[in-house]
């Protein structure tokens, strides 16, 4: 066995997490476990109902595949065992490999130990360690020392699932039949004892038994395994093995240059060992001596620190709280006779009708309360103020609708209908047009207000500059904060440039 | 390699590892709840049963507040566990490793009757078998996952010895290795000791027993003993 080819991630597990281990790697092996499991089995199924048909005992197809059950255990055993520490072998190598196995534990197995709750914990033990029979025993007691409970979960677990498989079969089969489809021996099938079963449904029976077990025994065996695998590592700790293997061909790689450090070392070691003894010449070795403090609870200075921290209110401590409390103690209430059924009823029921009542006044009341909350929340929306605007006017003032060609009338027109922020949209646009223009610039629609701001700064004549300032900043006290200028100052804004294309400004 | 730790990575560069349990610690835990919900119910028909209709109609409140409200009461409640979970060391939590709230909760344990189809959890055991996290297809839809929330085996206390300063500076793993060796030293033989300390001759530049006592030195060095 050559553990740094192992394809699961070995490290300490609770035996039952070892149990989903199980699970992951007979899912990652499922298709070659299933061949070799189908490949061996259906061919003994066959024959074994046949056997039971011939011989006119239907029942005894379905008791030896159970009973040939560790038999069949041996190939999902050889498959995942093969796939944990190499490469999962196909259904041929699987059925060939078979030989290199002993049968003596598999007779055992079929023989008297047939009724065993630690068989999935045995098999890898006895398969796999092929120990002689005098090691073998106490191989066993070490193995299955603490995780016996788990190997009998895991068997009865396995059990249940079986028969959960089995039975959701015949419902799911019961539930989409058709009640008119159904044959009527099923009910006797039912109804009677096993012997008396017709063949037909006692084979279907065995059929549906044999595709559950199918589906749980590899689940069985994989768990067994896994239990296995993790017995072995907390034993002879596999993980730090590994682990030890790859610092040992890494150190290796290291080579020469290590051989030469390894002799420092050496004399170093020597020195820190005593150097324990004798402290009083200290070398950098340990936290402690790092740090000049000792490194476990025993620093004054923090635990000063942490008492001091702790006395801190915000971190609880001492709290002083004032309650009222009934001084004189409530007077036991008098021993009432045991009250007869019918009372205790009625006393019941009342209980019950004061709750009742409590409910719906609670109900009702937070329903007022929701009803409060939410009061003139549900009115309509006022309507704005934008609807009012002529269609014709918001064509202007929208921002990819050329401007209109008197801009300052139109902007005045708006000003005077109370439509102050359309009008001083209009204004602002115009002037980002007008600056764009006089600068050359490419119209673009992303430029904030800022950027108009930093452009004025370009403006050669200082006037004209100032002016575009005013007009940005007039816009963004109306857009931002809603502060509109009075009826003069946007007179003043919309004569001369910009508005006014030609005029100085 | 197969493992079954789903491991998610917290914006701060921690790695969290939820340990996911599979179906079979998943239908004991199950089969706990159900025994210990049938003994309550049990219980309390005995004075239930002398009070005729009413009494019938409280028993049907009971059952029902037992097969749907249990559940969800004990896993936001109780820390993601009902009582059957904590006996077999299970919780449930949201897929990220959060703690599992109301509205999961709820969802996780309404589809349980879908995954009881076909009346004996037949749907719910494949779903189980068949996802990599062990999820039934009510936590796939509520977007949790049951893990295994028990400490693991630890190891014992690290042997005191002197310290020994490691001539080569090794990675956290390694380091891990070391420590652990040291800590779980005491449940192997003598024999297997030797035999992983002797692996480790290039670093030790000894054998045997001396090997053995020279790493467990180191892993006081490495927990800064002196």
């Amino acid at each position: 066995m050559e553990l740094e080819r192992i394809s699961v991630v070995l490290r300490p597990r609770a035996p039952r997490e070892a149990l989903d281990l199980g699970a992951a790697m007979l899912r990652a092996n499922a298709l070659a476990v299933w061949s070799a499991w189908f490949a061996f089995t259906l061919p003994v199924f066959v024959v074994c109902n046949a056997l039971g048909v011939l011989l006119g005992l239907p029942w005894l197809g379905l008791v030896l595949m159970w009973w040939l059950k560790p038999l069949f255990d041996r190939l999902p055993l050889y498959v995942l065992s093969r796939a944990v520490f190499d490469r999962p072998p196909s259904w041929r190598e699987t059925l060939r490999g078979q030989r290199q196995w002993s049968w003596r534990s598999t007779l055992a197995a079929l023989s008297w130990l047939r009724v065993d709750s630690n068989r999935a914990l045995r098999l890898p033990m006895e398969l796999l360690e092929g120990a002689p029979r005098k090691l073998r025993s106490a191989r066993w007691k070490v193995l299955r020392r603490r995780i016996v409970a788990d190997t009998s979960l895991l068997t009865y677990g396995c059990l249940q699932f079986e028969l959960v498989l089995f039975l959701s079969a015949w419902l799911l089969g019961a539930m989409l039949i058709p009640h008119e489809w159904r044959a009527d021996s099923l009910g006797d099938f039912f109804r009677h004892d096993v012997r008396d079963a017709s063949t037909t449904w006692m084979l279907l029976a065995a059929a549906v038994a044999y595709l559950a077990m199918s589906a749980i025994e590899p689940l069985y065996v994989a768990c067994g395994f896994a239990l296995y695998l993790n017995r072995r590592t907390q034993l002879e700790a596999w993980d730090i093995d590994l682990a030890f293997r790859r610092m040992h061909t890494r150190l290796q790689a290291l080579g020469k240059v290590l051989g030469i450090l390894l002799v420092c070392a050496w004399s170093l070691a020597g020195h820190a060992a005593t150097s324990a003894q004798a402290p009083s010449k200290p070398t950098a070795a340990s936290l402690q001596q790092v740090f000049r403090q000792p490194a476990d609870g025993a620093d004054q200075r923090f635990a000063t620190a942490a008492t001091e921290t702790y006395r801190d209110p915000r971190f609880g401590g001492e709290h002083t709280t004032r309650k009222w409390v009934f001084k004189y103690a409530p007077k036991p209430a008098p021993n009432a006779s045991p009250i007869p059924f019918p009372a205790f009823g009625n006393a019941l029921a009342i209980i019950f009708k004061a709750l009742m009542w409590l409910l719906l006044i609670v109900a009702s009341a937070s329903l007022l309360r929701f009803a409060w909350r939410w009061r003139g929340r549900l009115t309509p929306a006022p309507v704005e103020p934008m609807s009012t605007l002529s269609p014709s006017m918001r064509v202007s003032v929208v921002a990819d609708a050329p401007l209109p060609a008197d801009l300052a009338a139109a902007a005045r027109a708006l000003w005077q209908a109370q439509h102050q922020r359309e009008a001083l949209a209009l204004l602002y646009r115009g002037c980002v047009e007008q600056t764009a223009r006089l600068l050359k610039l490419p119209p673009s629609a992303d430029a904030t207000e800022a950027d108009w701001l930093r452009q004025a700064a370009a403006i050669d004549d200082p006037a004209h500059a100032q002016r575009v300032i005013a007009i940005v900043r007039t816009w963004q006290f109306a857009a931002y904060a809603g502060r509109y200028p009075d009826d003069a100052g946007i007179e003043q804004l919309l004569r001369g440039w910009p508005v006014e294309a030609g005029a100085p400004a | 390699m197969l493992d079954t730790v789903r491991e998610i990575e917290t914006p701060e560069g921690i790695a969290l590892r939820l340990r996911a349990a599979g179906a079979l610690p998943r239908a004991q835990a199950w089969m706990v709840d159900m025994l210990l919900r049938m003994g309550v119910f049990m219980l309390a028909m005995i004075p239930l049963s002398l009070f005729g209709m009413g009494g019938n109609g409280l028993a049907m409140l009971l059952l029902f507040a037992l097969t749907w409200a249990y559940s969800v009461v004990c896993e936001v409640w109780l820390g993601g566990q009902t009582l059957g979970k904590r006996a077999l060391g299970l919780r449930v939590v949201n897929a990220d490793g959060t703690p599992v709230t109301w509205l999961p909760s709820v969802v996780r344990n309404l589809l349980r009757v879908v995954d009881v189809l076909p009346g004996v959890y037949g749907v719910g055991l494949v779903s189980t078998l068949i996802d990599p996290y062990a999820r039934r297809l009510g936590d796939i839809v509520a977007g949790t996952m049951v893990i295994h929330a028990i400490e693991l085996p630890a190891g014992q206390q690290v042997p005191t010895l002197a310290a020994v300063p490691l001539p080569v500076v090794l990675v956290a793993d390694e380091q891990a290795a070391l420590v652990e060796f040291a800590e779980r030293s005491g449940q192997l033989t003598l024999q297997r000791q030797e035999e992983l300390a002797n692996l480790l001759t290039p670093l030790t530049g000894r054998n045997d027993s001396a090997a053995v006592r020279q790493l467990i030195g180191h892993a006081n060095w490495l927990l800064g003993r002196p």
